[in-house]
């Protein structure tokens, strides 16, 4: 199964998709992205949590350099960019056998 | 079984005490995760996928303790992430053992035989290496993705072995599996003297890069009934009898998703070991606020429907052992005959 990376998206929230949404997707995504603010400030790093039941639905992430976690709450986000590399995706068992493969000498030479 | 006396008693009396305490929701084995970071890759891996700043991060050894303490666990067991890659496992071991709590460290082994040699550790009936071997040589190579791994690990169980510690190993299987070729793995294991192996059926993490290799529940049931078929007396598995009983599909088992809770740098993982749905800042609220109706197989959840991983269904087999007269005497004559 190969499943499109989200890696390089920017929603706009609104046009067809929620904060929720989006939040739900950055939460399963592997990889940093940038949340930006509705003051204008953003915050680029890992979304490893989002708490949508609580009484102020948050999210929490630690940052590029690792400090945190910080906790956002939804009412203070204005949209999320994918920006960082998806970890998830890229060299697959496929890939691998393929690799060990064309190292075998090749038969009958 | 070869899972010692004194641990077999720990683990009795502790859940025991629970029942006749009357709790409902128990761990049984805490899962605790110091780091992601691992110097292997493997396909059916969807625990290493991250950026580099929470690679570079771990738990400290008080975060780790605390976490124990909380928990109440009568066992530890410390997967990953390789735990040999974290500065402080020596301490962390040590700290675990002053408390009584049967460790199994889940290891690679590429790096056993030096933290080994660096008087890491010591020796005790509390400590168990969990070597990850997911075959003989070709199909272990296979499925960590690189060539050598399993001559390196031989040799990391052997070294630990002459050095007087308790080493287990611990298969993961996915669908292609021979099992003639697992029985002569089962062979190699016990002639190089390991105290008993663990086996499951893997896990089909969303986040690992092979997805079309992970077993279905009913061909797992088949490869598990052959592979397993007149046991050789000779072969240990460090696990509960009635686990082995159900991955050959003779016994109906419903998943216990908070017998094997996690913990790691992000908190108590909703609801269980293999899926991410939330985190918890709390063990208490784990089992308190988490939608446990949400997940098993009869919730009729997707993700849950050909799971049979041991994280889930073992702590359900040992509930078994002590919940009836049947789960105890069927668990005692899986012991005693070695007939699965």
């Amino acid at each position: 199964m190969t499943e499109e990376t989200l890696e390089g998206w920017a929603p706009e929230i609104g046009r067809g998709i929620t904060l929720e949404e989006v939040i739900e997707r950055a939460f399963d995504y592997r990889g940093n992205v940038t949340v930006v603010k509705t003051d204008g400030t953003e915050l680029e790093g890992y979304l490893f949590n989002r708490e949508r039941d609580a009484a102020e639905p948050f999210v929490q992430m630690f940052d590029r350099a690792g400090d945190g976690p910080y906790d956002i709450r939804y009412a203070d986000i204005r949209s999320i960019r994918f920006t960082g590399r998806d970890t998830a995706a890229g060299t697959s068992y496929a890939a691998w056998l393929r690799a060990k493969e064309s190292k075998k000498p090749a038969s009958g030479a | 079984m070869s899972v010692p006396l004194s641990q077999m008693w720990a683990v009795a009396s502790y859940v025991l005490k629970q029942r006749l305490r009357g709790t409902t929701r128990y761990p049984l084995v805490l899962m605790l995760e110091p780091l992601f970071r691992c110097n292997l890759a493997c396909a059916g891996c969807g625990k290493i996928q991250y950026p580099a700043q929470i690679l570079k991060k771990h738990l400290s050894v008080e975060q780790c303790m605390a976490a124990v303490d909380e928990c109440g666990a009568p066992m530890v067991s410390i997967p990953g992430g390789e735990p040999l890659m974290y500065p402080e496992i020596g301490r962390l071991v040590t700290e675990l053992v002053a408390r009584k709590k049967y460790v199994y460290l889940c290891t690679n082994a590429l790096l056993l035989k030096e933290k080994l040699e660096a008087g890491l550790f010591e020796p005790s009936k509390y400590l168990s290496f969990s070597v990850h071997m997911d075959g003989l040589r070709e199909e272990h190579d296979e499925a960590v993705c690189r060539d050598g791994v399993f001559t390196e690990a031989v040799e990391g169980i052997r070294e630990a072995l002459r050095r007087g510690f308790r080493v287990t190993t611990n298969t993961t299987l996915f669908d292609g599996a021979n099992p003639l070729r697992m029985r002569e793995f089962f062979d190699a294991m016990m002639d190089l003297g390991v105290e008993g192996m663990m086996i499951s059926p893997g896990y089909s993490y969303s986040k690992a890069p092979d997805q079309e290799h992970f077993l279905r529940r009913q061909r797992a049931h088949e490869l598990f009934r052959t592979m397993l078929a007149n046991p050789k007396r000779r072969w240990k598995f460090n696990q509960s009898p009635l686990f082995l009983q159900f991955l050959m599909g003779k016994q109906d088992f419903e998943c216990t998703p908070w017998g094997n809770p996690t913990y790691n740098m992000f908190g108590w993982q909703r609801p269980c070991y293999l899926l991410q749905e939330g985190y918890a800042p709390t063990f208490r609220e784990l089992i308190e606020t988490t939608k446990w109706e949400n997940y098993g197989r009869r919730s009729g959840n997707d993700k849950c429907r050909d799971c049979m991983v041991h994280c889930g269904y073992e702590p359900t087999a040992v509930n078994h052992t002590f919940s009836s007269w049947r789960g105890f005497r069927d668990t005692v004559v899986a012991t005693v005959t070695g007939r699965n």
